[in-house]
């Protein structure tokens, strides 16, 4: 399976003197050791059983015991798997129950007060649970949307955009926008509370009025709600945009470039986040927008389920903590 | 053994790989960086015996993005010579190649490959062109975000493009001329008032089987306002995720199953923005590249074999 000692000596010398030492049959030589069987052998294991005799009794018992294997071997990893999430759990809870915010903005503060700095743009993904139709459903995803606006507004954030794949939330704008000042009135007193608004691709935000006028160091909080369609969709929208122009000749394809669609993109749909916060237990992003992903950090709390004041603290200290080079 | 193991369940068709670690590394060991690029290629080849040994069909790696070329001037040197010998070695070992059914493609700005380098990436690419079993696809300046804006270019250009009627070789008005001239040959006058309403309406059918299209979209403009110029564009309403997927430069490939980037970095960065954005698993791993090896992949195999197989009950349950 692995490189001999020697043969990797050999490699390393060649490497080192620039490609001299060894020639083309050499090199050969070195690596025959380790190819895989030629083709036609290598692709008539396990299928091939109809040829009888030894060697086909032999393969048989070998694919046999491969299955075998395999079985034994997922089911040592689900144990390993289940053990993990077990525990996690345990741990998540236990933490929890120590680091609770008790719905105040000051403990939050408190806890986001040590970080060497915050994201200004931050995405979460949520999900609308399955089976259980209705208005239950559609609550708990409201609820869940208000409680990571309710942080986002108290650890300083100033723009939440929220993904909801099948994109919900987006007919029920107004309920989502009275649902989040609800319960910002109750988390902040009434007028340190931040100014809110509610947007998303092709509508007008629902802003709600500033009530004191002179408060200029206000703080807002800008909520952005997409889905599926802010995606690859949103991109096809774009390219048909501009495919028309360029039939209709007033643009070239030349004059289509990455600052012109990164443009377009981030005014229409939303600028890059900083920080993706998904509740899944494992990274998918369920066809969140590609374009804006690239430098995002993506924050995902392994065999995590639901959403949890812990995720959201852990993923901004993982965040103030990454370092950025971009490419250097 | 294991990979015999492996082999028994499903097994991803599509891996995409970020090298990621590799200065970090020769840093930690004291070695040259380029010498730590050198124990990464080694990584690589590594990898690539497992994956293909397990039966993944493309394997993606990133091997030099388009940023990278603000890397200091000697590592950039070092890196494009270090490409150039290994497919120039490739090059040698073309039989080996077609043996195994290997094939190369690069993916990436072609313009901004270095003139020394460029005509080794061609030969490799040319000599393993008919060989599908397993592709290596290398990334190599690119970066997601130029290769989406190519693809939309592209498609821009498609549609841009007047689109002939079917059959573009034969002109109507050649044919008419070419009748109506046969025609006062062979009599006088009396039959070309007979062609021409005839031809008349040949060119109207043309007008109408492609305005129609136009004409059954609610939003369209209503038909006697399109001019004739615009009906021989393609309709940009039929563009969809699909057109444009067909001009990324992955389009050939089977859609991407695992991603995995390693050194703990939890970014894509530029890297297969468009093509993991659905049902692929992510993984982020905190080894650094060159220490990447069997025992790295086989966990990440086997989770996302064991996710497969939950999603795949999940899928039955939700059937019956």
């Amino acid at each position: 399976m692995s490189f001999s000692a020697r043969d990797t000596k050999a490699y390393r010398d060649d490497e080192q003197s620039g490609h001299r030492k060894l020639g083309v049959q050499q090199r050969e030589e070195l690596v025959k050791n380790y190819l895989p069987a030629a083709p036609n052998r290598a692709r008539s294991n396990s299928r091939n059983r109809k040829d009888t005799g030894h060697f086909g009794l032999r393969k048989f018992l070998k694919s046999q015991l491969y299955v075998f294997l395999y079985f034994f071997v997922h089911a040592v990893f689900s144990i390993y798997l289940r053990i993990r999430v077990a525990y996690r759990v345990v741990a998540n809870q236990i933490l929890s129950i120590l680091k609770y915010h008790h719905n105040t903005p000051d403990y939050i503060r408190r806890d986001v007060s040590t970080l060497s700095r915050l994201p200004r743009h931050v995405s979460v993904i949520l999900t609308l649970e399955e089976g259980g139709r209705g208005v239950d459903v559609l609550e708990k995803l409201i609820n869940e949307v208000t409680e990571v606006a309710a942080w986002c507004a108290s650890a300083g954030i100033p723009r939440l955009s929220i993904y909801e794949k099948t994109g919900i939330l987006k007919k029920y704008m107004p309920q989502t926008h009275r649902a989040l000042s609800r319960k910002l009135k109750t988390w902040f007193a009434r007028h340190q509370g931040p100014v809110l608004s509610l947007s998303t691709r092709g509508e007008t935000a629902i802003q709600t009025p500033s009530r004191d006028h002179f408060a200029q160091d206000q703080q807002t909080l800008e909520v952005i709600l997409i889905s599926e369609d802010d995606g690859r969709e949103a991109m096809v929208d774009l390219t048909r945009v501009l495919a028309e122009m360029a039939q209709k000749g007033r643009i070239s394809a030349s004059d289509i470039t990455l600052d012109v669609i990164d443009n377009e993109l981030a005014e229409a749909v939303m600028p890059e986040p900083n920080l993706l916060i998904s509740f899944e237990p494992y990274v998918d992003l369920q066809g969140y927008p590609p374009w804006q992903i690239r430098l995002t950090e993506i924050y995902c709390s392994p065999d995590n389920q639901g959403v949890g004041y812990q995720v959201f603290l852990r993923a901004l200290r993982k965040y103030a903590q990454a370092t950025f080079k971009l490419g250097k | 053994m294991l990979i015999g193991t492996l082999k028994q369940g499903p097994i991803p068709k599509h891996v995409a790989f970020e090298m990621d670690g590799n200065r970090r590394f020769a840093k930690n060991h004291q070695i040259e960086t380029v010498e730590g690029h050198h124990l990464g290629f080694e990584a690589l080849a590594r990898v690539l015996e497992i994956c293909y040994k397990c039966g993944v069909k493309v394997v993606t790696v990133y091997a030099f993005s388009i940023e990278n070329f603000n890397r200091p001037r000697h590592e950039v040197k070092g890196l494009m010579t270090m490409a150039k010998v290994k497919l120039e070695q490739l090059v040698q070992h073309g039989e080996l190649l077609d043996r195994y059914g290997a094939g190369i493609r690069v993916s990436g700005e072609r313009d901004l490959i270095p003139d020394d380098v460029l005509p080794f990436v061609d030969r490799a690419i040319e000599m393993t062109k008919h060989n599908k079993d397993a592709i290596l696809n290398i990334c190599f300046p690119y970066t997601s975000r130029a290769e989406m804006t190519s693809a939309i270019k592209a498609t821009v250009d498609e549609y841009a493009m007047p689109s002939r009627p079917p059959n573009p070789p034969f002109s109507q008005s050649r044919i008419t001329q070419k009748i109506r001239s046969n025609q006062s040959k062979n009599s006088d006058l009396p039959s070309i008032r007979e062609a021409s309403p005839d031809d008349a309406a040949k060119s109207d059918d043309v007008d109408d089987s492609v305005s129609s299209t136009t004409a059954l979209d609610p939003d369209s403009p209503p038909l006697p306002s399109t001019p004739s110029r615009s009906a021989n564009f393609k309709n940009p309403e039929t563009i969809t995720a699909e057109t444009i997927n067909s001009h990324m430069y992955t389009a050939e490939f089977p859609p991407l199953d695992i991603f995995i980037r390693t050194s703990g970095v939890m970014r894509l960065s530029d890297f297969m923005l468009w093509q993991c954005h659905e049902n692929t698993h992510i993984f982020f791993l905190d080894c650094l590249w060159p220490e990447f090896d069997l025992g790295n992949f086989v966990p990440v195999l086997l989770e996302w074999q064991w996710r497969q197989k939950k999603l795949m009950e999940k899928d039955g349950a939700a059937r019956k």
